[in-house]
């Protein structure tokens, strides 16, 4: 079943490939390529499908960086704690 | 009974990250006791939210740009005033600079530095308001010359993107006054300045956005 759906899948995208006039989804395509209009949207729709992306990432990327920041500050904290008592048993105070 | 259960759960505990825990017998003492802390408060989660649709809506602002300007081979249209390119790139160099200042500022609490912070934030404050007036002076002078909202797409398009950045400066400017008032009270601490953590987050990402607007309008 699933090899089916990939066959038609790929049937499809071999006739789009191939006529591309016809598989425009943009309503102000209609000029074909090289018109000015028709870059400006093209431009305009590459840079608005690339910038959820990169804020996405940058969102996930900050929360990744926050998070390994606080796991070595915790580790830190927890190693000088240990020290700390440790030193404070071998001086008998314990 | 039930003290005793409690006592038992509490002895049949795994010990922590390998350290022994206290015995009658001897051995180490226990960890001390800290509470859990997130590794980010909800305030820095919020503004990080907040950054992410600003940078959306700005991006829808710059593909209406792109789309009018690659649209239109002969940019900026005739019989429309020219952008002060020179005086608005030394104010994008007091913009940036006003980036450095906060991120010293946010250096100096985290070393317990508080009259640095203070000064510091006088200084991105005092950046922020020149940037603004700069701008302000300038606006006046193209609608003076006849660049209007309704002038053309020219004009529409300088005044909605270069405003809407403006009102955001003039937004943040507001926000940092407030931490600014709050520093001088000595409301943070080298262990609490999430405060001023996220005014910076958002001072940063105004700074930030400004030489990509500056480059595309100005320059473009």
């Amino acid at each position: 079943m699933m090899k089916k759906y990939f066959c038609v899948a790929m049937l499809m995208l071999a006739w789009a490939v191939n006529h591309p006039v016809t598989t425009w989804a943009c309503s102000v395509c209609f000029t074909g390529t090289g018109d000015a209009v028709t870059d400006g949207f093209n431009a305009s729709v590459l840079f608005l499908m690339v910038t959820p992306y990169a804020v996405v990432g940058s969102i996930v990327g900050g929360l990744v960086f926050a998070y390994r920041r606080a796991s070595r500050k915790r580790a830190q904290a927890e190693s000088e704690a240990i020290e700390h008592f440790a030193l404070i048993q071998e001086d008998g105070l314990t | 009974m039930a003290r005793d259960s409690t006592a038992r759960k509490l002895d049949e505990t795994p010990p922590l990250r390998g350290v022994k825990r206290r015995s009658f017998g001897g051995g180490k003492p226990p960890p001390p006791v800290r509470p859990h802390v997130p590794f980010a408060s909800n305030l820095w989660l919020a503004v990080l939210m907040l950054l992410g649709a600003e940078a959306m809506f700005f991006a829808g602002l710059i593909g209406a740009f792109l789309v009018f300007r690659i649209a239109n081979p002969v940019w900026p249209p005739p019989f429309q005033p020219r952008l002060p390119i020179e005086v608005t790139a030394v104010n994008t160099v007091i913009l940036l600079a006003s980036a450095f200042t906060i991120r010293l500022g946010l250096r100096a609490v985290q070393r317990g530095d508080r009259s640095r912070l203070v000064h510091l934030l006088s200084w991105t404050a005092a950046a922020g308001a020149i940037f603004l007036t700069i701008q302000g002076f300038e606006w006046f002078r193209l609608l003076h010359f006849g660049l209007t909202l309704s002038s053309s797409i020219y004009g529409g398009l300088f005044y909605t993107i270069i405003g809407c950045h403006a009102l955001h400066v003039f937004g943040a400017l507001i926000w940092l006054l407030i931490v600014w008032q709050k520093a001088r009270a000595g409301k943070y601490t080298r262990q609490n300045y999430v405060g001023l953590q996220t005014c910076s987050m958002y001072w940063v990402f105004v700074v930030g956005l400004w030489p990509l607007l500056y480059g595309l309008v100005y320059l473009y």
